[in-house]
């Protein structure tokens, strides 16, 4: 547990410069509580089509880049799978890198894994997973360190939804998984077939574990995307 | 029908909503300080383009701009919209003020050729020079069929089904692919783009390239002589009776 303990307190010293009560209201302000998606068992904070941010422009949005106040295609089958095969879950350590609105991880502690770290380099991302863990009545421990890149993480099952959104982040986690060492034993990633994922020589060394329809407001929202599939890693 | 790939070229004009103001030198519009926009038949464009992605009849939509650096937020409007990834022709200042249609041309016949597009598709005409001659000028010089003012777009077997407005009515077509299309008004009414398919957009790739890269010399084949704004219409005049109105046309030698 070295890593993950090393890992949460420094969230907390970053957490320190802004006021989380603050930020939690904000949170709240903007989103509304949302079980229109793949895991309806979970009720999420979200930016939807009924709030008013939805239709801004990021120059008049409070929050910068809030990846966290949308739920992905790549986290929504990915947090699918876990709800389905929880045995997989069940007394296991996670971490999930870019956990955005925290759903994924949630899935893990519904599905009672041992230990969950919800990673997300945004901070409001982590006060938002705490407010969507609060919501659900799970337990998500949050972390805003950059835990990309690290090896040999102290935990058993390492969480990829939806990261592939660009050509840089998606060669920066192919090199990564490449040397990340013994733990964690099983690597499992979310995607829709985004452009920097789809033809990734990263591609050969994962198998499809599952593949998902997304439901209607997901498809609506997401350019030709109707299904969205879970890797697992596995290097030859 | 196999999945396509379509170039959508994308031009940055001066946004419709601006009131266009002659340079006092008369060498053309002022464009410093005012609001720009993407030229609204390749808005059409864009969006058909990735409405055929939804339909799954095209499997990657690539958004192209030739122009000033600005001309990227064009493109990461296009992204929001849908388009998968984007080429930016970057020009400077003097090069944008001297840029036509055949030079687009070129550029846009020789990047469909290097992505290998099946569909080029462009808006019939740009709002700042109206000049509708880009994807004419594109078909020749890929030897490509052309569907050009397209107002409806089906697949049809090897290529598509396209309904052209036409003087007094609607035409019907039918061109293979690979194949030039330009968009009508009425082709469809573009998405706006939501703060989720923006914030994404930032992310999807844009590569910059130069004019050179592509063999292309932009090079002026015209000379602006002056640019004038119209003729301000003159006050009309109120007229109480029929018979006023005969004399006045005589008086005018109209009737």
């Amino acid at each position: 547990m070295k890593v993950i303990l090393k890992c949460t307190r420094n969230s907390k010293q970053i957490l320190k410069r802004f006021h989380s009560k603050d930020a939690k209201n904000l949170i709240k302000q903007h989103t509304e509580i949302s079980r229109d998606h793949l895991t309806p068992e979970i009720a999420l904070h979200l930016i939807t089509q009924n709030c008013q941010l939805w239709h801004s422009h990021p120059d008049t949005c409070p929050f910068i880049d809030p990846f966290w106040a949308f739920y992905w295609p790549g986290g929504q089958v990915l947090s699918r799978y876990i709800l389905d095969n929880k045995e997989l879950f069940e007394g296991k350590t996670v971490i999930d890198i870019g956990a955005g609105c925290g759903a994924t991880s949630i899935a893990c502690s519904l599905v009672d894994a041992h230990h969950i770290i919800a990673n997300d380099i945004d901070n409001v991302a982590c006060e938002c997973i705490e407010l969507n863990s609060e919501l659900n009545k799970t337990s998500v421990t949050t972390s805003a360190v950059n835990l990309l890149g690290g090896n040999d993480l102290e935990c058993d099952i390492l969480l990829l939804g939806d990261m592939f959104y660009d050509e840089i982040t998606t060669n920066t986690i192919s090199d990564w998984l490449d040397h990340i060492g013994s733990c964690p034993t099983n690597i499992l990633i979310g995607d829709p077939g985004r452009h920097s994922f789809k033809n990734h020589p990263m591609k050969n060394k994962l198998e499809k574990v599952g593949t998902y329809d997304l439901p209607a407001s997901c498809v609506s929202e997401n350019n030709g995307f109707t299904y969205a599939s879970v890797w697992q890693y596995r290097p030859s | 029908m196999a999945s396509l790939r379509v170039l959508v070229g994308c031009k940055r004009v001066i946004d419709y909503a601006v009131k266009i103001r002659v340079k006092p030198d008369k060498s053309g519009v002022v464009t410093e300080g005012v609001k720009h926009s993407m030229n609204p038949f390749d808005e059409i464009a864009v969006e058909e383009a990735i409405r055929m992605k939804e339909k799954k009849l095209a499997s990657e939509v690539i958004a192209f701009s030739c122009g000033p650096t600005a001309s990227q937020e064009t493109l990461r409007t296009a992204m929001a919209m849908g388009a998968d990834r984007s080429i930016h022709v970057e020009v400077d200042a003097n090069q944008a003020e001297i840029i036509q249609p055949i030079h687009i041309a070129k550029l846009l016949s020789k990047i469909a050729q290097e992505e290998k597009a099946d569909i080029v598709m462009v808006g019939k005409q740009a709002i700042d020079d109206d000049c509708n001659q880009t994807a004419q000028m594109t078909a020749a010089l890929l030897d490509w069929p052309q569907a050009t003012f397209a107002s409806k777009l089906e697949p049809a077997e090897g290529g598509l089904k396209v309904t052209r407005e036409i003087d007094g009515g609607l035409e019907t077509i039918q061109v293979k692919t690979p194949t030039v299309i330009s968009s009508d008004l009425r082709l469809n009414e573009p998405r706006y783009a939501t703060l989720p398919n923006i914030m994404k957009a930032k992310k999807k790739p844009l590569a910059k390239k130069k004019p050179e890269d592509y063999g292309v010399e932009i090079k002026a084949h015209q000379e602006i002589k002056k640019v004038e704004d119209p003729p301000t219409r003159e006050a009309g005049q109120k007229l109480e009776t029929v018979e006023e109105l005969v004399t006045k046309l005589k008086d005018g030698g109209f009737i």
